[in-house]
């Protein structure tokens, strides 16, 4: 369980994350993102349609008990993670495109994410259910520094560009900072939980990847943007959805419905970092191949 | 042959142009300065608290000098180089950096300090650097940290005693100025550490104030002596085509150009209003005669991009400040104009462009105009030529496809491989005089020989001249393909490929062919979905069967110089590189 000081120190660094996205955006962004909307698109439906849809297979498939698996699937139906941005990055996919799809995401999650929650946890106790007064709370709290972010940038290049930086670089910093303040604590719990909520955690993000990435290509989308819109599909927004949870409820509740946003928080790291090794190695392999081809026709071009 | 008085003395009917001039003066005044320091000095005064220049990173991250600023620190930076290092008037001074807050204040201090401004590209290799060093004598060197890794390996074959190193966040804010630094050393890892004795500019610049102040040094008095004549700049040049000579450009060449660029585009220049892009390097004479110092005569903002590539790094330079003007060559704005943040926001203070450097292609303009709603005007110029010789007029007739009319003062003479006028209408060897042309090649009496003759300066390019004067030009003298006797100009090639939509950029050359002597061979780089098949359609409705490309091929890039100017030689020993049974076989046929 997260002491108040870290709850409010969480909601401060989930703002600057914010703060950080927003100050990277201008609304022509928005314009023009919005004249491409096939990218967009599909990585709204593997959002919100995939990926809730896989929590909750999972959840059944493994019989998670109510509680963890309305926090699985609160994990499928949060938006992507500021981290994802960072992974993008990494993985010389197309971070520009990564970041709207997480601010379009999370603007959207506004309406979505209690939508969706309500729809795939209508048949569970209503004691586990999260109100959604909560959710939209939370995500209304997020817009206001997206915002702020946005005019900040207008205002002065330089703090925007500063306060960019600091953002990408807290999203890593605050995965680090749940698991350092929960794993400890709650090393007896982690002994004793059971394997099925492990593969849970880690079958979630893993699954996402592969089903944005298989989506995508089968949206004829090339394999550079599918696999943005894999990584943006499968890493979630982990400290958003630990958030919503300390936010709605206490106890004992809390501690369990926590197990599987950190345990995801922990593995996505591991299994991202991994994915974007093999992504940048492909990145990679294209940009030789046509490197390759250009030598080739350089010198059969007739 | 007749001599140059003669020729200075052309009637008006000899120079169809002038007609065209409108509210310009047919003879240029003398410049009201007879230094480039002078004109500096007092532009700074009349803009003092005007913002002079923003250098813009690629995220957004900025700094900026006023134009006061600007005139107390290449003050101070006169004064380092002449009573700490020692220099004396006339000494030449290597500048290697790329477009940065220190640029201005570097070159402008040397040229305060009577010394000679040696331009350098940052991303020369160490032979390079080698050969322009010591063909200049350059005394002293100021470099950007990003390169001071050569200098081991440079030096001691160089006349160069002092070093002063200067970063890319030099004058930021001092947090942003950390995060920059710190993003390149740490990050990027871009900032070797520097093997050589050296002095950084802020520390040179301290150095400097204090002895103006302590020994009560008029800077003014550095500048007072220089006359049109005197040496401003050695600008290198020639390094597409083999080893790089020294223009020799006076601070009077300089000076005129300067009034030679605004008589053409002030119709469109207000003082103290304009906002204008610096995508091109300063190093290049291009961007230093019409960004650095036509437009800072003029107080405007200049907004320096330290890497215009990728295109993306132009970005928030464009969306932050209120550009009002950009120079840049066919290749920057073609890709400006394939970059959709661009073409659906174009900038909404903008009134002209200004493009030169290598031909702009008809399709590029007509695009341009169509997007931005302001005009693009080719000029033409040399380096040898400070370097407008030639400009569309902002005001009256415009020609798409036209170099424009030659600017004031100037005047042009198309000749045969003899020397002689072609008859008007012909192509010929586009040759020109004015005030603006070089002294001559820095210690190469042939070369300069060879390129002024008469004073007449021989341009190396084929043009050909219309009834009003208007200039086209046909290309360069070597880049000719011959076709069974038939003269191609790839330019007109490449404008015709270029019109197809799904083409985003073409580079044509000449290659051996059994056959015909030499082909036709067109290396395009496709936006779209393109096929061998719709271009040579394409090109049978536009142009005679014989420059028709033979050869098609598609690649991801076209080889570049540093300005964008595609480069053809490169083309043609990549070509011939693959394929050594063909550049044994013996030369061409005719």
């Amino acid at each position: 369980m997260l002491t108040p000081l870290e709850e409010t120190l969480l909601a401060f660094m989930m703002a600057v994350i914010m703060l950080g996205m927003g100050s990277s955006l201008t609304f022509k962004d928005f314009r023009i993102a919005l004249r491409h909307p096939q990218a967009i698109g599909i990585g709204f439906a593997s959002q919100y349609l995939f990926m809730p849809l896989l929590a909750f297979l999972i959840g059944r498939a493994l019989q998670l008990p109510p509680l963890q698996a309305v926090s699985l699937i609160l994990m499928g139906c949060v938006p992507g993670g500021a981290t994802s941005n960072i992974f993008a990055y990494f993985s010389k996919s197309l971070v520009g495109l990564s970041i709207l799809m997480t601010v379009c995401s999370t603007l959207l999650a506004v309406v979505m994410v209690p939508l969706v929650l309500a729809v795939y946890t209508s048949g569970i106790d209503a004691a586990f259910q999260i109100p959604s007064a909560n959710i939209i709370a939370v995500l209304g709290v997020l817009l206001v520094p997206t915002l702020l972010g946005m005019w900040l940038r207008r205002r002065n290049a330089n703090v925007g560009a500063c306060t960019e930086l600091v953002g990408g670089i807290l999203g890593v910093v605050v995965i680090v900072f749940l698991i350092a303040t929960w794993v400890p604590r709650n090393w007896q719990l982690l002994m004793t939980t059971g394997a099925e909520v492990y593969l849970a955690a880690v079958g979630l993000g893993l699954c996402g990847f592969i089903i944005g990435y298989g989506f995508s290509r089968a949206a004829r989308l090339p394999p550079l943007k599918a696999r943005t819109v894999s990584l943006e599909t499968g890493i979630q927004n982990g400290p958003l959805a630990v958030l919503i949870v300390t936010l709605s409820f206490t106890g004992e509740t809390q501690q369990q419905m926590l197990l599987i946003p950190v345990m995801y928080g922990l593995f996505i790291v591991i299994t991202s970092t991994v994915v974007t090794f093999y992504y940048r190695r492909c990145s990679l392999r294209e940009e030789l191949a046509r490197d390759q081809a250009k030598v080739e026709a350089a010198t059969q071009g007739r | 042959m007749e001599s140059p008085q003669d020729a200075a003395a052309l009637p008006r009917d000899r120079r169809p142009w002038v007609h065209h001039y409108g509210a310009i003066p047919a003879d240029l005044p003398p410049p009201a300065h007879s230094n480039l320091a002078a004109l500096i000095h007092s532009s700074a005064e009349r803009f003092a608290a005007r913002r002079a220049f923003t250098s813009c990173m690629p995220n957004g991250m900025n700094g900026s000098l006023s134009y006061a600023r600007v005139d107390e620190a290449s003050d101070a930076f006169a004064v380092y180089l002449r009573e700490e290092l020692g220099l004396a008037p006339g000494s030449r001074v290597a500048v290697q950096l790329p477009n940065c807050l220190s640029y201005p204040v570097v070159a402008f201090g040397i040229l305060k300090a009577g010394c000679v401004l040696v331009n350098t590209n940052p991303l020369y290799a160490v032979s390079e650097m080698i050969h322009q060093f010591r063909d200049s004598g350059a005394e002293a060197l100021i470099i950007i940290d990003l390169f001071v890794d050569k200098l081991p390996e440079v030096l001691p074959h160089t006349a160069i005693r002092h070093v002063v190193v200067a970063s890319l966040a030099q004058f930021f804010p001092p947090v942003v100025r950390q995060v920059v630094q710190a993003v390149l050393r740490y990050w990027n890892r871009v900032i070797p550490p520097c093997q050589v004795k050296a002095t950084e500019l802020g520390l040179a610049l301290a150095e400097g104030r204090r002895l103006r102040q302590a020994q009560g040094i008029e800077v003014a008095g550095y500048w007072r002596d220089l006359v049109p004549e005197s040496l401003a700049a050695l600008q290198y040049t020639g390094g597409t085509t083999g080893i790089a000579k020294g223009a020799m450009l006076s601070h009077g060449n300089l000076l005129t150009n300067v009034s030679q660029i605004e008589a053409m585009a002030g119709s469109h220049i207000s003082d103290g209003e304009e906002c204008v892009l610096t995508a091109l390097p300063l190093y290049h004479i291009f961007a230093f005669s019409v960004n650095l110092l036509a437009f800072f005569k003029h107080g405007a903002h200049n907004v320096l991009v330290p890497n215009p590539r990728p295109i993306q790094n132009l970005q928030r330079a464009i969306e932050n400040y209120p550009v009002s003007w950009i120079s840049g060559v066919n290749t920057l704005f073609n890709a400006l104009l394939n970059e959709e943040w661009f073409s659906l926001y174009p900038p909404r203070k903008l009134r002209a462009a200004a493009a030169g450097g290598t031909a702009l292609h008809a399709a590029v303009a007509e695009r341009w105009e169509k997007v931005t709603g302001t005009p693009l005007v080719e000029g033409y110029g040399l380096t040898e030529s400070s370097p407008v010789l030639s400009f569309n007029p902002l005001v009256g007739v415009r020609k798409p496809g036209s170099i424009g009319i030659p600017v004031p003062g100037t005047e042009v003479r198309l000749v045969d491989s003899r020397g002689k006028p072609v008859a008007p209408g012909e192509p010929g060897e586009l040759t020109a005089r004015g005030p603006q042309v070089m002294q001559g090649y820095w210690q190469q009496p042939e070369a300069s020989a060879e390129a002024l003759r008469d004073g007449w300066l021989y341009t190396g390019d084929i043009a050909a001249m219309d009834e009003d004067g208007y200039l086209r030009i046909v290309d360069r003298k070597k880049d000719l393909i011959l076709v069974s006797g038939f003269n191609v100009y790839p330019n007109e090639v490449e404008d015709c490929i270029a019109l197809l939509e799904a083409v985003q950029e073409v580079g044509v050359i000449g290659v051996p062919d059994p056959d015909t002597g030499e082909a036709v061979r067109a290396y395009i780089v496709p936006r779209d979905a393109l096929d061998r098949d719709t271009v040579k359609a394409h090109c049978r409705q536009h142009l005679a069967r014989y420059k028709v490309p033979k050869q098609i091929a598609f690649v991801d890039e076209l080889p570049k110089s540093p300005v964008g100017k595609v480069l053809r030689k490169d083309l043609r020993a990549e070509y011939l590189k693959n394929h050594p049974e063909i550049a044994t076989a013996g030369s061409p046929a005719c």
